[in-house]
């Protein structure tokens, strides 16, 4: 399976990166996404299986990428990774049809957790 | 405290402990260790701001050592590896990473900024019109390290940028 990492935040997504390794999947193909706008058009030219993405990001915001995404009928697995997380912003995920919702920090057994399901 | 906050300081004690469990301290052998001492010195500092339903700063200062040890755990690498950039990298997202936990916790309609980082000691930071409200010192293997959460004076929304 291909996941996509977008976070703005270098450190960040080599965290992510270890994380999954540390969870057990690391054996997928991990590509990265340094804003919103490369995200969005990394999820349409490498055809991710599952998306993991920051919220907060310069060009466009995860939440931004998610709706146009789906806006173009693209139907890739979503969730957040985020240090901000408000029940506003949890809403507002779901109803654009995000899977889950990680808070930063983080560890190995919350992404296990959570993609274990997705993943396999 | 003249404005009503809903974050106090055992909720700062909370976030920073998640922090040193998840990526600094991950095997639990080297935790924060209180110093109550809101005059430790520091070297280097990141600040991230909060605008809306509160207005303020969370800054997290460190000595150099600290912030070094802290860009190893963070990317997982030798401290005598860390560069700079890793250090700038690792303070500002280690003020993001508590400052939206604060966030979280504030009432709907708060903005959190990019991260701030400066490669000198907090005391050359200057917040206008702020107060300090809260905060967690400690010693991190022996290397001081703290966060605190400024809160500006005015409850005008413009406050600071």
């Amino acid at each position: 399976m291909k996941i996509l990492i977008a976070d703005d935040s270098r450190v960040m997504r080599q965290i992510v990166v270890r994380t999954l390794r540390q969870a057990g999947f690391g054996d997928h193909d991990l590509i990265e996404a340094a804003d919103g706008k490369q995200a969005f058009e990394m999820a349409k030219s490498e055809n991710p299986d599952l998306v993991l993405s920051d919220w907060n990001m310069p060009e466009m915001t995860g939440i931004e990428v998610l709706r146009q995404l789906r806006a173009a009928g693209n139907d890739v697995k979503f969730g957040f990774v985020t240090s901000e997380s408000t029940p506003e912003m949890k809403e507002q995920a779901e109803a654009a049809g995000a899977l889950f919702f990680i808070v930063k920090p983080f560890s190995a057994e919350r992404f296990d957790e959570v993609f274990a399901p997705i993943l396999g | 405290m003249s404005v009503e906050v809903e974050v106090n300081e055992s909720d700062l004690a909370e976030m920073v402990e998640q922090v040193w469990e998840s990526y600094l301290d991950p095997e639990g052998i080297n935790p924060l260790i209180p110093t109550y001492d809101e005059n430790q010195p520091s070297e280097v500092h990141s600040s991230v701001s909060i605008t809306g339903s509160w207005t303020g700063h969370i800054v997290y200062a460190s000595s150099t050592e600290a912030a070094r040890r802290a860009a190893a755990a963070f990317l997982a690498m030798e401290v005598d590896e860390v560069s700079e950039e890793d250090v700038s990298d690792v303070l500002g997202e280690l003020a993001n990473i508590v400052g939206g936990n604060v966030k979280a916790m504030l009432p709907p309609g708060a903005l959190l900024s990019l991260p701030q980082v400066v490669l000198a000691p907090e005391a050359t930071a200057r917040f206008p019109n702020t107060e300090r409200i809260s905060g967690v010192y400690g010693v991190w293997d022996g290397e001081p390290v703290s966060i605190s959460m400024w809160q500006s004076r005015s409850t005008d929304k413009e406050g600071a940028e």
